[in-house]
């Protein structure tokens, strides 16, 4: 019984990664850039909530609401900066600009908030059903990315700028070809992508202590969540978040903690080893 | 009058010229067709009036402006469409979606309904299949999407490349009739084909492009009858 609390506190946090490693795959796949910005993102929507939260007094919830539309600002500016005079160079190009980005954020974030660790105290009780305890903050968490992901499917498949992604991600020459601006839709999709890093990151901070250096560890969670879910397919990196969160629920009931990231990168050799393209399948 | 008009242009890949000095015009609602063996230069001409290459010298003038520095999705939505040689569809999107991608242009957007229905009408096999992903289609079914896409734009000038590539003898005359019914709504076309009887029976004008330059041109019907044409492409 008490694995399976562990199993479901594991999933609820696995929608969290899920979220976050949506957002480095939808962006993968859209321009076949790898993010290493992500992580110092995801750090950023951390302290994003916990600055209007202390600062502002925001309820951490309504801050949220704003750190998300900043999180897509801040990515479409990244990309018009950075990234879009090396989006046809080759990937190592594009590759050394999102890590220029992500030791500029972390370079600045540590001058301005140290690295001493932050956290907010969100109390949102528990639910208890027998023996399994669920966190109110975890639930809540768990809900906003299905909501969240749940928002993005909707963008995608039922708007016009979404289609727009798509078939830029399809196709960039024949979107531009029918009359798609691909450089604003490029630039949009950096911007979800960074938005989803944001939310994550949002979060995390409900639940997690954070410093400006903690989003590596997601981002690298993510990337391995990515692979696992076949990078370029959103919905393989939320059930990939799934299967990554369950692991760091159980692994730990019967090993050490800090054998948890050796399990999951051995899983990531082995993924790429057996079945590159991921387990649910999308772009090679 | 002449939508389109190309004048010396000389382009290519790098340090490869493909092109060298051609000159040519559409005149308004006619089926222009562009002729030339393999390798003459047909497609980077299309390539580079649509500005998926830029010309190293010369003009490509739409409707009376110069427009050869802008990038294709502004001509797109200006209305000169092309339709590109190996079809380029949105391959994991369905037959609906990808004709509604067709229909970016502002001014094709608001008469997308209108425009749908002309088009299953044309094509009522893409009625057929319009919940498919354009990838799973046929060979025959994809140059039709492909052709559809473009008409969704209500392009002004409609570029095709290679129309009966890979295509069957009964669907290429399908298509043909299809561009014929097309060009009496009063659309520009520039059709560029392998098939050069065909080609010439259905258009009104032609051009013969030869080592990236216009070696012939003329009125299609006397081009079918001059000797130099019969000899090199309708032995």
């Amino acid at each position: 019984m008490q694995l399976f609390a562990f199993l479901i506190d594991g999933l609820l946090i696995g929608f969290v990664y899920g979220i976050a490693a949506m957002g480095m795959t939808l962006i993968w796949g859209v321009m076949n850039v790898i993010n290493l910005a992500h992580g110092p993102i995801i750090a950023l929507g951390c302290f994003g909530v916990y600055l209007l939260a202390t600062q502002l007094g925001l309820h951490p919830y309504l801050a949220l609401l704003i750190v998300a539309p900043l999180g897509l600002v801040a990515g479409m500016l990244f990309y018009r900066l950075a990234i879009q005079r090396v989006i046809d160079a080759p990937r190592l190009s594009s590759l050394l600009a999102t890590f220029a980005i992500n030791m500029i954020v972390i370079g600045l974030g540590t001058a301005a908030f140290s690295t001493n660790p932050r956290a907010l105290d969100v109390q949102l009780g528990s639910l208890s059903f027998g023996p399994v305890t669920i966190l109110g903050t975890r639930l809540v968490a768990a809900l906003a990315s299905i909501a969240t992901a749940a928002g993005l499917y909707w963008f995608l498949y039922h708007t016009r700028p979404g289609k727009y992604v798509r078939a830029v991600t399809n196709n960039r020459a024949a979107a531009e070809l029918v009359g798609i601006p691909s450089q604003q839709v490029l630039a949009l999709s950096f911007g979800l992508g960074c938005m989803l890093a944001a939310v994550s990151g949002a979060l995390i901070a409900t639940f997690f202590p954070f410093t400006i250096l903690s989003g590596d560890v997601y981002q690298q969670k993510s990337f391995v969540i990515g692979v696992m879910g076949g990078l370029g397919h959103p919905l393989g990196a939320l059930l990939g978040g799934l299967i990554l969160g369950m692991m760091e629920g159980l692994l730990p009931a019967f090993l050490p903690t800090t054998w948890v990231p050796v399990f999951e990168f051995v899983l990531f050799v082995i993924i790429l080893l057996v079945r590159p393209a991921g387990l649910f399948g999308g772009k090679k | 009058m002449k939508i389109l008009e190309v004048q010396d242009l000389h382009s290519g890949y790098g340090e490869v010229r493909i092109l060298w000095g051609v000159t040519l015009a559409l005149q308004e609602a006619h089926l222009t067709a562009l002729v030339g063996s393999n390798g003459s230069g047909k497609t980077t001409l299309l390539r580079t009036i649509m500005g998926q290459v830029r010309p190293e010298q010369g003009v490509v003038k739409f409707m009376g402006a110069d427009v050869s520095a802008m990038p294709p999705y502004s001509k797109a939505a200006q209305g000169l469409i092309l339709v590109p040689e190996g079809r380029q569809l949105f391959t994991d999107m369905s037959v609906a979606e990808n004709l509604e991608m067709g229909a970016t242009p502002a001014r094709a957007r608001s008469h997308l309904a209108r425009n749908l229905e002309r088009v299953y009408e044309l094509f009522p096999r893409l009625k057929e299949r319009r919940s498919q992903k354009a990838g799973t289609l046929s060979g025959g079914e994809q140059q039709m999407l492909a052709v559809a896409r473009g008409v969704m734009a209500e392009p002004r000038v409609l570029m095709i490349d290679e129309l009966s590539l890979g295509l069957s003898p009964a669907l290429t005359l399908t298509l043909f009739k299809t561009l014929t019914r097309l060009k009496e709504t009063g659309m520009t076309i520039l059709l560029v084909e392998q098939n050069v009887q065909m080609a010439l029976a259905i258009s009104d004008y032609a051009y013969v492009l030869a080592q990236g330059r216009i070696d012939l041109e003329g009125p299609s019907r006397e081009l079918i009858q001059n000797g130099q044409v019969r000899a090199a492409y309708l032995a």
